[in-house]
């Protein structure tokens, strides 16, 4: 990217840098992801599909200084998943033939363990593949690629702008919160309670996001958003003839893959 | 040609029976300076919208007459075919952003990329619009982490770079403390001075009488006077209908009734005037 000057603030995920991650373009990574989610979910041999494109997707991180950042994203947003997986399907999972161990009166399955290891395992790799994109990648320049490769600019927007106006949101949130805890509202106390705190919390919330979508759109018509003109950009996507032929062949081993696992499936099921 | 001309503007929006704007009529020349008085349900934000070729594209209601910006009708255009001729700064400054940038500079940008501007012209023509409303040593910051009235000055901005001949300000300074307010008026004054035609809702008369070239005066969607700031701010109509006069004009007013003011002098919009006014009481 170029002519854009460093942010000192994004209000998103993303993290400005210079790493090779950052200088790749929008479409690659995107590429990229999506293909090693086709390959997570439907490649095959199980787990192993799934641990390849998350250890890939993590030394890249890695190598571009995000590492820690991405493991710590992951571990805080998965650690408590694995252990509820873990302990409904270990305990509770319908396919529990062989008993591993038993814990007062519960039995833990060794297939119900299996199955939460999976689906751990591909969750982190998703996480992780994602992370390659939304950690190196603004908004906005995803935006930008998308409009360039051809996708309707409202589309491309509707698609870019959640992203950006999700920090938005939770200060318009906690504000809202604040002020409703200012005027008596206990948001404290056991679930009845918290349950009758929610809705004078999310109507002014909603009702002030809507408001706001209307002045917004204005705003944005004013400034020539659906001007009938093609659009340019300020900062240039730098895009190389290297990055386009990968793209093609990250699909290319996605659909490869993606047969391979329907192919492996109706064997293991023969 | 003027750069504005309204004609017989009636509008009514979906599901109302009562018009926003009855037959409004007027005309704004380049490098006008117009404010809009009137209190609150008058139809001045209708009246905006319609100047920025919003109404009737956007809100599908029933419109009678014409508004002709730069000679375009609005009715034939869209309003994509109105952006970087008609620039429009509402009130709230963080709907104003595009939501989609993550710089000062890259949110100025917006704009000029939509109009599809060259890449090549848009550095000059972004530092020009930060130099105009002195947002340049914030350029690299993000729009989100600026004050009021910074995001204000940045809407500002994002509208100028776009050089439109028409800039309307729909009560921008509303929700900005007094610092912010300054700050605003001053790129206004100085817009003006460009030969960019201002249309500025405000509630501020203070300024209006120092800085505007003619007032026009709003009431249930109904121009009730249409002149210079001299004579509209001490009419006694706007003095009933909720806007009030500047305390000039009722200090002055007070002196008439009781002959402490010159008799054939009228009443005074401005601190000059008014001392003016009442040191010459005893010499007339």
């Amino acid at each position: 990217m170029t002519a854009s000057p460093t942010p000192s603030h994004s209000g998103t995920l993303y993290q400005p840098g210079a790493s090779f991650l950052h200088r790749l373009h929008p479409l690659t990574k995107l590429t990229f992801s999506l293909c090693a989610l086709v390959v997570i979910f439907s490649g095959p041999g199980g787990w192993l599909s799934a641990l390849l494109p998350g250890l890939l997707a993590l030394s890249l991180l890695w190598r571009a200084g995000l590492g820690r950042l991405a493991a710590r994203l992951s571990f805080r947003l998965l650690a408590w998943l694995a252990v509820i997986m873990f302990g409904i399907h270990g305990f509770f999972g319908p396919d529990n033939q062989t008993i591993l161990f038993n814990l007062g009166p519960l039995e833990v399955g060794q297939e119900g363990i299996e199955f939460a290891f999976l689906i751990t395992i591909r969750l982190a790799a998703m996480l992780l593949v994602s992370l390659t994109l939304v950690l190196t990648t603004h908004p906005s320049h995803l935006v930008q690629a998308l409009t360039e490769f051809g996708l309707p600019g409202g589309l491309a927007y509707l698609l870019g702008s959640p992203l950006l106006l999700l920090p938005q949101m939770v200060v318009r949130a906690q504000a809202i919160h604040a002020v409703q805890q200012a005027r008596g509202l206990e948001t404290q106390g056991n679930l009845l309670q918290r349950m009758r705190a929610l809705f004078p919390l999310v109507a002014p919330l909603v009702f002030s996001t809507l408001v706001d979508v209307e002045e917004r759109s204005l705003a944005l018509e004013v400034r020539g958003f659906s001007a009938p003109t093609r659009k340019t950009f300020l900062n240039e996507l730098v895009d190389t003839r290297s990055q386009r032929l990968a793209r093609r062949g990250l699909i290319a081993l996605s659909i490869v893959t993606f047969l391979l696992g329907v192919g492996w499936r109706l064997y293991a099921s023969s | 040609m003027p750069a504005l001309d309204v004609s017989g503007l009636t509008y009514t929006y979906p599901g109302s029976s009562v018009p926003a704007l009855k037959n409004v009529s007027f005309q704004a020349e380049s490098g006008q300076l117009l404010a809009i008085v009137g209190p609150n349900e008058a139809g001045k934000s209708t009246l905006s919208l319609a100047l920025a070729g919003l109404i009737p594209a956007l809100f599908h209601g029933e419109m009678l007459g014409r508004v002709a910006v730069c000679g375009l009708d609005t009715r034939d255009h869209s309003p994509g075919d109105f952006a970087g001729r008609v620039g429009l700064v509402l009130q709230n400054p963080v709907n104003q952003l595009s939501g989609m940038r993550y710089t000062v500079y890259d949110e100025v940008a917006f704009g000029l990329e939509n109009l599809g501007i060259p890449r090549i012209e848009m550095p000059g023509r972004i530092e020009q619009a930060l130099v105009q409303v002195g947002l340049v040593d914030l350029r690299h910051r993000s729009p989100y982490t600026l004050s009021g009235g910074q995001q204000q000055r940045l809407a500002l901005a994002s509208v100028l770079v776009m050089s439109p001949s028409v800039l309307i300000l729909d009560e921008t300074t509303a929700m900005l403390d007094p610092q912010g307010r300054q700050e605003i008026f001053g790129v206004v004054q100085s817009l003006a001075q460009t030969g960019v035609t201002v249309i500025i809702v405000e509630h501020h008369l203070e300024w209006i009488a120092r800085h505007a070239n003619r007032v026009l005066a709003l009431e249930n969607g109904e121009v009730i006077l249409d002149g210079p700031p001299d004579q509209v701010l001490t009419s006694a109509r706007l003095r009933k209908n909720g806007v009030g006069w500047l305390r000039y004009t009722r200090v002055a007013a007070l002196g008439q009734s009781r002959s402490l003011w010159p008799a054939n002098r009228g009443l005074p919009v401005t601190l000059k005037e008014t001392a003016a006014g009442f040191r010459s009481n005893g010499q007339e």
